[in-house]
């Protein structure tokens, strides 16, 4: 029984203002499906009996048997409200009757991509926390991505009913605890916050704080508590909200509200908090999980709470679940959150629509994704690519930011490469249908306005993970994503029957779409490499590859790790390279880049599509580089926007931009193919010195420069004390005391470092946070399991990228001898060749 | 300089270039003539023997129709050519010889071309060959006839492998003679198949008889049709595109370097390297074929085959005639995103082992691997012309069922597993009518890139190297100053004078 049609699913979307795009995030396993499930349960498309165990939004055979979400799944939610909560929203609004578009997304750090791929396409994030674990390395991550996209949070503290039921803890305990899990959320957010985001804070007394058990299909949030007793006192509700939280105590005597907690006897009172919104749960659970079979049923009738017949026979947790679903539905609470607090696509786009859009924020395609205008040009974001039950073939799903997307629509598919004029990644092609996705199934709609979220069929083909759909030819590209995670973790897969090839080719096309993070490649050595953010993603990305995709047997080499070449300090005297015709010379020097700036680069806040001046700007004020150097950045490298850069520090060198071709050419490829093992390089700036032409144009064309630079880079390199750089997991690890003894030896073993040690206050657990190198975590979670007996389960997440130290020309020590290895593999000679190899004397 | 010298561009030159080297000393080592002392006399007789010069004479005695001659000498064998010059026509009179050196492609083929700039009918063909057919030239092989020290080799073979061992051995053509010798000195070796020449079909072996073997492969008489279950022997080092071939059809491979006495069994050229250059090739749009001989029987038929395949698979090709090819020669034509090299498969193919090409270079057949529907990869490396043709024709291609779409609509891109990426500009010729937006007409200048950039096609031919040009940062002279703030440019000053050529801002 679905409780709404389609029709009017789509009649809600033409009035933007009451569409809410949201998406559910929170650390594994704090309950987010679980959660969705009472939402999806309250649409009526799964049945009340089964909300809280059918993981209706795990989607995938592995995701139901592992029990956890694999992939972001989206579903379209109808809600109507009261005319008493619309009033209060603070936001134009049209009607009572609201359509909510939400995206469940997974939880484990490794899947973190898809996160960020649901962040896109909304506008809010329901941010879950579990009460005993707070708030998780998880929790932080997604939440800092949300606020990077400008998305607005709000909070369920989930799993209550663990506290009451494993810890026993008091009104007050729990109070506190959920008054510090608020406050570490806020920490958080007020460090990552965007100004133009506004207060994006939490707060319980003001309503954007929910508290509940998922599994029990129960949560409140302040005001609904306030709703009851405003009438009994008499007082507004938005005043007894505030008294509701807080510092603000009953005299049940006096009758008076006071912010002390002790009475003018001395003797101290009861939180307003505890006596008015704990006190009732709390009575409940005791008497149910006690059976105190007297005292329920007056309660029940005190609460307005009417059981049906069969129901009125159950007891103990069952009856504790029927109970607290009726009296404080979870629906109701995070529907109210959700409809009252987090912005409509108008709101959210006014301010969200010029960090969307790569182009000018004045021209006319960011003023209609302002206003969310569907009469505007299309202009759609397709954040990732979901599987249809057709294999091989795939939905694009996205998000409309301006005008309205239709079956049979010819429209533009712009690839992550694609610029304005020029013509590689585009694409001209018609929109065979437009659907909407509802969890497993999907539902076929005719167009779709501004403001939704939608999957298209029929323009899979041109898309590999993400692109922009749109209708005028100068539109340019929305943002493409960035990822918080990233693919350090590589294997090698192979067929086991050789004429199994070309469908091995084609599954890693199709494993490649599926995921937004994973990628594929060839190493130097004609190997194919699937590369993953971690040991659980690799093994997800490799079953489905095997299974799935491909459907062939594979074998698969034990994973390694990616690396990166970099320079240590200045080159020692300046690099000479002489041209094949001995006419052109180069002279360069090799240097480091300050972390800073290379993560910059890589998170895009350095762009090399950016206006040269803005960036030499960013680069100068916020890492003091010389104005005259921010400006002449030559390019970016490899791939045209990696973390290595090219700088021109000549002076009045004829012919000069004539060979920038050449040089941009050979720096792509140097950095692509570094000199010590064929690795990329990160962090490396090259300073072109001085430059000697020939005179002729044909004797200092490509064929003299392109090999000149590229050996010259490699010189000034090999001048600069090379080092290597290997990927560094941050480990967090939550645990009993007596487990953290072995915690400490199985990091030690491992080159691990840690960096923290706390308590978590009011409970017994101790969250423990190291560095530990990727290239020493592969097998780890299976070690730690034994030397903790089992209890302690890290997470790992990509934090940083760390100079292996030691001489990577010396095979005896750890990075040299890595080098040798890989050199070896590769059919190199073993050795890291000398500066002399590239240097040419004068 | 007083005297007028015809300007050259401007490689540094003075009076030195024009005048002769002169040999410092008339001694010059030659190591494969055994020779014990310096007397003339001796190391005549001595060539004569190990050339075979006296059948050599015979031969063409009896071929009175040939009467001018080529010879042609690989470079380490060039001093030699005055002796034998000599010899050959003070034993043959009436006759005209020329010696052909620098030969332009691989010195193991024949020069077709360099033998055509005199009209010649016979040419005859001195030291190492790949004994490739060529064309129409008539023509015969002196390979000499260098000494072992057999026992030491010998010694080797026998530290090497064991007597069951299934083991071919195979030389460089000039030793070949001895591998009969060989066999005979190792009959405990009861599997032992030796390489010998077959007869090539229109020229003649001086100096040697082939034997009649049964099965014909890489030039050569075996008595066994497969090898994958044998060991080689290779006296001599082979260069690497032979090395390579050897390698995906033996077992295992061992090179006896007469030289140093010493075994090698690697490290090898690596077939997976290639591999990824298919797919390479695969989303490539613009495919240079390098043209790396003339004279290979069959090279145009190729040519005109690998064309029209690389235009049914909607690329671009470029045809390129380079003599002696380096990185920096084919680095100059940087829209070419891979090369395809036809050349002789002893040393006239490419293989880039340490990456040091600009793009990388492939093989015909590995080209009609990476241009099939559906790549297949079985490991084998095929060379020889005759086979490549072969296979080019025996590959069924499905007809492409295009145009039953719009026409207006683009065709998906293609999946690259090299990067991980789609590239969108792997079949320029397809979709043109999507690429071009702008027609000539609203073009008000007259500068060449700039007609280019903006028509794409020329007489109708799609030109990926005006769309190269397009995204040039320089796109010619003046375009760096477009968007230089201050627009005042600087005072016009005197120059330097003269030829390019005497700027020596350097030296």
């Amino acid at each position: 029984m679905v409780a709404f049609t389609i029709e009017q699913i789509r009649g809600l979307m033409d009035k933007v203002t009451n569409v809410r795009n949201m998406s559910v995030i929170a650390h594994v396993d704090h309950g987010k499906s679980t959660l969705t499930d009472s939402l999806v349960q309250r649409a009526g498309i799964i049945s009340a009996a089964k909300a809280g165990d059918a993981r209706f939004m795990d989607t995938r055979k592995d995701e139901q048997e592992r029990g956890i979400t694999i992939k972001s799944t989206a579903i379209s939610l109808y809600a109507s409200m009261t005319e008493d909560d619309v009033k209060e929203i603070k936001q134009k609004t049209d009607g009572n009757e609201f359509l909510i578009n939400l995206i469940d997304s997974p939880g484990h750090v490794d899947f973190s991509s898809e996160v960020t791929a649901a962040l896109r396409v909304t506008d809010g994030a329901l941010v879950v926390v579990d009460t005993v674990e707070g708030v998780c390395v998880q929790t932080e991550t997604v939440l800092r991505q949300a606020l990077g996209e400008r998305i607005k949070p709000v909070v369920i503290i989930n799993k209550v009913d663990r506290a009451l039921l494993e810890l026993q803890v008091t009104k007050e305990d729990l109070y506190q605890s959920f008054s510090r899990t608020v406050e570490s959320v806020n920490v958080i957010i007020s460090t990552y916050v965007d100004p133009a985001l506004g207060d994006a804070q939490v707060y319980p007394d003001k309503g954007t704080v929910a508290f509940g058990s998922g599994l029990h299909g129960w949560a409140f949030t302040v005001r609904q508590f306030a709703t009851r007793y405003a009438k009994k006192f008499g007082v507004d509700r938005s005043k007894m909200m505030e008294r509701l939280w807080g510092d603000s105590y009953f005299n049940p005597k006096t009758k008076k509200w006071t912010n002390k907690d002790k009475d003018a006897d001395g003797k101290s009172l009861d939180r307003a908090f505890n006596m008015f919104v704990l006190d009732p749960i709390f009575r409940l659970f005791a008497a149910i999980m006690n059976f105190k079979k007297d005292e329920i049923p007056t309660l029940l009738e005190k609460l307005e709470i009417n059981l049906k017949g069969d129901e009125k026979e159950l007891e103990g947790k069952a009856l504790l679940k029927v109970v607290m679903k009726k009296f404080l539905p979870a629906a109701d609470a995070l529907l109210e959150m959700i409809v009252l607090h987090l912005p409509s696509p108008v709101t959210a786009q006014n301010y969200r629509a010029e960090t969307l859009y790569e182009g000018p924020s004045d021209d006319q395609f960011c003023n209609a994704i302002r206003n969310c205008d569907p009469k505007a040009d299309l202009m759609l974001y397709v954040s990732k690519m979901v599987p249809t039950s057709d294999k091989g073939r795939f939905y694009a799903f996205g998000r409309v930011f301006a005008g309205t997307v239709r079956g049979g629509q010819k429209v533009r598919i712009q690839g992550p490469n694609y610029q304005v004029g020029k013509k590689e990644d585009l694409f001209l092609k018609s929109v065979q249908r437009t659907v909407l996705m509802m969890g497993r199934n999907v539902e076929q709609i005719d167009d779709c306005p501004a403001g939704n979220i939608v999957g298209l069929v029929g323009i899979d083909q041109f898309l590999l993970k993400s692109g922009t759909i749109t209708t005028n030819e100068a539109a340019h590209n929305l943002k493409v994503m960035k990822f918080s995670v990233s693919p350090v973790v590589q294997v090698a897969v192979e067929v086991k029957n050789a004429n199994d090839l070309p469908k091995l080719v084609e599954g890693l096309k199709r494993l490649s779409k599926s995921d937004p993070c994973v990628m594929t490649m060839m190493s130097e050595s004609g190997e194919h490499i699937v590369a993953a953010t971690g040991e659980l993603h690799l093994e997800i990305c490799l079953a489905d590859l095997e299974n799935d995709h491909a459907g062939i047997p594979l074998r698969v080499s034990p994973p390694v790790v990616a690396y990166r070449e970099t320079v240590e300090a200045e080159s020692s005297m300046v690099a000479l390279s002489k041209s094949p015709n001995k006419h052109n010379r180069i002279y360069v020097k090799a240097q480091p880049i300050d972390e800073e700036v290379s993560l910059d680069i890589e998170n895009g806040v350095i762009n090399p599509r950016d206006d040269f001046k803005a960036r030499a700007r960013i680069l100068a004020d916020k890492h003091g580089w010389e104005v005259t150097d921010a400006r002449k950045i030559w390019c970016f490298g490899p791939d045209g926007n990696g973390p290595n850069l090219v700088v021109d520090q000549t002076k009045a060198v004829q012919y000069l931009n004539e060979i920038k071709d050449s040089v941009v050419a050979a720096f792509q490829w140097a950095t692509k193919e570094g000199p010590i093992f064929g690795e990329n390089c990160r962090s490396l700036r090259v300073n072109i010195l001085d430059v000697t032409l020939h005179a002729d144009a044909i004797h200092r064309g490509g064929g003299q420069i392109i090999p000149t630079m590229r050996r010259v880079t490699y010189a000034s390199m090999l001048l600069a004390e090379p080092a290597i750089q290997e990927p560094v997991f941050l480990v967090e690890i939550q645990c009993p005391e007596n487990a953290i003894g072995g915690i400490y030896s199985v990091l030690n073993k491992k080159r691990g470092q840690v960096i923290s040690e706390e308590q978590r206050p009011g409970t017994p657990l101790f969250t423990v946070k190291a560095y530990l190198p990727v290239n020493e975590s592969f097998g780890f979670t299976g070690d730690l399991r034994q030397a903790t007996g089992g209890q302690a389960f890290p997470q790992l997440i990509f934090d940083h990228w760390s100079i292996l130290g030691g001489d990577v020309t010396d095979p005896n020590s750890k990075p040299g001898a890595i080098v040798k290895e890989k050199r070896v593999r590769q059919g190199l000679k073993p050795e890291v060749p000398g500066y002399e190899e590239y240097y040419d004397k004068l | 300089m007083s005297e007028v010298v015809a300007p050259t561009l401007s490689t540094y030159q003075d009076d030195s270039t024009f005048s002769y080297d002169k040999y410092k000393s008339e001694h010059k080592k030659r190591p494969y003539l055994n020779l014990n002392s310096n007397d003339k006399q001796e190391l005549i007789s001595a060539i004569i023997d190990y050339y075979s010069l006296n059948e050599l004479v015979a031969h063409l005695e009896a071929n009175p129709q040939f009467d001018k001659i080529t010879l042609q000498f690989p470079d380490e064998l060039i001093s030699d050519s005055s002796y034998i010059v000599e010899y050959l026509q003070s034993k043959i009179k009436e006759r005209q010889f020329w010696v052909l050196a620098d030969t332009s492609y691989s010195s193991c083929c024949i020069d077709e071309v360099a033998a055509e700039h005199v009209q010649a009918n016979y040419l005859i063909h001195f030291g190492d060959a790949c004994l490739n057919e060529v064309e129409k030239l008539q023509c015969c092989y002196v390979f000499g006839k260098p000494k072992l020290d057999l026992n030491k080799l010998i010694e080797q073979f026998k530290k090497k492998f064991d007597k069951g061992d299934n083991v071919v051995i195979m030389s460089d053509a000039p030793h070949v003679h001895l591998l009969s010798t060989i066999k005979e000195k190792l009959p405990e070796y009861k599997n032992l198949v030796i390489a010998d020449f077959t007869a090539p079909n229109s020229s003649k072996i001086i100096g040697f008889t082939p034997s009649e073997q049964l099965y014909i492969k890489f030039n050569r008489s075996l008595s066994i049709q497969t090898t994958s279950e044998y060991d080689l022997f290779h006296i001599t080092i082979p260069e690497s595109p032979r090395l390579l071939q050897l390698v995906t059809q033996f077992n295992n491979l061992t090179t006896y370097d007469p030289k140093t006495n010493e075994l090698s069994s690697g490290p090898y050229p690596n077939l997976m390297k290639r591999y990824r250059s298919v797919y390479i090739a695969r989303t490539a749009g613009t495919i240079g074929i390098l043209i790396n001989t003339l004279s290979l029987n069959n090279t145009k038929k190729l040519i005109n085959i690998i064309q029209k395949r690389i235009k049914d698979a909607g690329k671009k090709s470029y045809l390129f005639v380079v003599g002696k090819p380096n990185v920096a020669k084919l680095a100059n034509f940087e829209s070419i995103d891979i090369w395809c090299v036809l050349g002789c498969d002893h040393e006239g193919i490419i293989i880039d082992q340490v990456n040091e090409f600009f793009k990388p270079i492939i093989t015909p057949y590995e080209l009609l691997l990476g241009l099939s529907d559906e790549l297949q990869w079985s490991g084998k490396w095929i060379t020889d012309y005759k086979s490549v043709i072969a296979e080019y024709e025996n590959e069924v291609r499905e007809e492409e069922e295009e145009q039953d779409d719009d026409d207006d609509e683009s065709q998906p891109p293609e999946f690259d597993p090299v990067t991980g990426r789609y590239i969108s500009t792997s079949r320029p010729l397809r979709n043109m009518n999507l690429t071009i937006t702008n027609t000539a007409e609203n073009s008000n200048e007259n500068a060449l890139v700039e007609r280019f950039s903006n028509t794409l096609t020329i007489k109708n031919t799609v030109s990926t190297s005006a769309q190269h040009l397009q995204n040039r940062h320089w796109t010619g002279l003046g375009s760096d100053y477009q968007n230089d703030e201050d627009s005042e440019g600087a005072l016009v000053e005197e120059g330097i004078k003269g030829i390019a050529r005497d700027y020596h801002p350097d030296i």
